[in-house]
C-alpha cells in the first residue's frame, strides 16, 4: 500500500504542478471531505447492522446458522475459531443479498480476529470474496437502470450473476493457490 | 423485484420476533450492538481520508483520464468497449464516482443498449477494491497485503471481460 501511495501521490502531484497548481489543494480537500461524509453515513449503517448481528448473536440463531455452514466454511478459510465463524457467515450472506452497509463492519470484525489469530490466510480469503463482489441481486444497477428508463431492467441480472461469479471463483482460487503456499513457506 | 423491498422488513421482524420468543432484552443487546459502532469507524476513519484524498488526486489530476486514454486500445483487444473503460478504471478506487458514471452510460447510451449493459455486468462484478482493502486492513502495518490486492484486481478485471462476453450472448 506504501509503494501504490507513493507512486499515484508522486504523478498525480507532477501533473498539477504542471497543469493545474491550484487544484491541487482543493482536490486534497474534496477527498478529506468526502471521507467525513462517508464516515458518517457508514456510522449510520454500522448503527444499523451491528445492532441487528447483536441480536442475532445473543437470539443463539447466528450460531445455529453458521453451524450449518461451518463444515464448509472451516474448510475455506482453514479456521477452528467457533466465534469467528457466525460473524464470517454473516458478512457472507449479507454479501449475497446485498444489504447496504451491512457487510462491512462484520467483514472488519472477522478480518481483525483472523489476524489476532495469525491466521493471514482467512483474511486474505474474506478480503478477496468481498472485493469481488458475490452479490446475487444487482439492486443498485437495476435501480439506475429503471430510473433511466429501461424497458426490462432486471436483465441483466443473468450476465451479471455470471460475471461475479467467474471474478469470485477465480479470486478464491488464486488465493488457495498463492497464498494458502506463501503460508507454508 | 417488487417483493426485493420486503426483504429488510421482513428479516429486521422475524429476527426480533425469534429474539423476543427466546427472552432476549432487546432493548439492550441492540444498544450493546451500537455501541461498537463509534470506535469502529473512528480506527477506520484515518484510512478512509487517505484513499479517498488519494482517488480525488488520481480523478482531479487528469491520471485517470490519461490512463484511460492508453489503455483503450488494450481494453478493446479483450472486448471491452472503449465507452465503458472510464468505468473499469474507476471502480477499484471509488464506489460513488463510478456510480454516478454508470447514471452518466446509462443516460448517454439509453439503458438498453450494449453499452449500457455492458456497463451494468461490469458495475455488479466488481468491487471498490483500494476501499475495501484499506479499511479491512486498517492498521495492520504487514507486508504481504500487496497479493491479495493484486488477486482481487486481477479477479475483477477477468470478471469484466466475462460480463462483456456474456452481455454479447445473452
Amino acid at each position: 500500500m506504501n509503494g501504490v501511495f507513493a507512486v499515484v501521490f508522486a504523478v498525480a502531484g507532477g501533473m498539477f504542478l504542471f497543469f493545474d497548481p491550484e487544484g491541487f489543494l482543493p482536490a486534497l480537500l474534496k477527498g478529506g471531505e468526502k471521507a467525513a461524509t462517508l464516515s458518517l453515513s457508514l456510522l449510520a449503517s454500522y448503527c444499523v447492522w451491528l445492532g441487528f448481528f447483536k441480536v442475532l448473536e445473543r437470539s443463539g440463531l447466528a450460531l445455529f446458522l453458521s453451524r450449518k455452514f461451518s463444515a464448509p466454511a472451516k474448510k475455506l478459510f482453514r479456521t477452528e475459531d467457533e466465534d469467528v465463524l457466525p460473524i464470517v457467515c454473516g458478512n457472507l450472506s449479507a454479501n449475497l443479498l446485498g444489504l447496504p452497509g451491512a457487510p462491512t463492519p462484520l467483514g472488519v470484525e472477522a478480518t481483525r480476529r483472523f489476524l489476532a489469530a495469525k491466521n493471514d490466510y482467512a483474511a486474505d480469503m474474506l478480503f478477496v470474496l468481498n472485493a469481488t463482489s458475490l452479490q446475487l441481486l444487482p439492486t443498485t444497477a437495476i435501480a439506475l437502470r429503471a430510473a433511466a428508463g429501461s424497458l426490462s431492467p432486471a436483465d441483466i441480472f443473468l450476465p451479471t450473476l455470471l460475471s461475479t461469479l467467474v471474478s469470485t471463483l477465480l479470486g478464491a482460487i488464486l488465493v488457495f493457490l498463492l497464498c494458502g503456499r506463501r503460508r507454508a513457506r | 423485484m417488487k417483493y426485493f423491498s420486503l426483504l429488510l422488513p421482513l428479516l429486521f421482524l422475524l429476527l426480533f420476533v425469534f429474539a423476543a420468543i427466546k427472552r432476549v432484552k432487546l432493548y439492550d443487546c441492540f444498544t450493546e450492538g451500537v455501541k461498537g459502532a463509534v470506535p469502529l469507524v473512528l480506527s477506520l476513519f484515518p484510512y478512509l481520508a487517505v484513499i479517498l484524498m488519494l482517488s480525488e488526486l488520481f480523478e482531479q489530476s487528469g491520471l485517470s483520464a490519461v490512463l484511460t486514454k492508453a489503455l483503450s486500445p488494450v481494453f478493446s483487444f479483450l472486448g471491452i468497449p472503449p465507452e465503458i473503460s472510464k468505468l473499469v478504471l474507476l471502480k477499484p478506487f471509488s464506489g460513488s464516482g463510478s456510480t454516478a458514471l454508470l447514471s452518466e452510460i446509462l443516460k448517454t447510451y439509453g439503458a438498453d443498449s450494449y453499452i449500457s449493459r455492458c456497463a451494468c455486468a461490469c458495475y455488479g462484478s466488481s468491487e471498490t477494491v483500494f476501499y475495501i482493502s484499506a479499511i479491512y486492513y486498517a492498521g495492520v502495518e504487514k507486508k504481504g497485503r500487496a497479493l491479495p490486492i493484486f488477486i482481487a484486481l486481477l479477479s475483477g478485471f477477468a470478471g469484466t471481460i466475462a460480463a462483456c462476453l456474456l452481455c454479447r450472448i445473452v
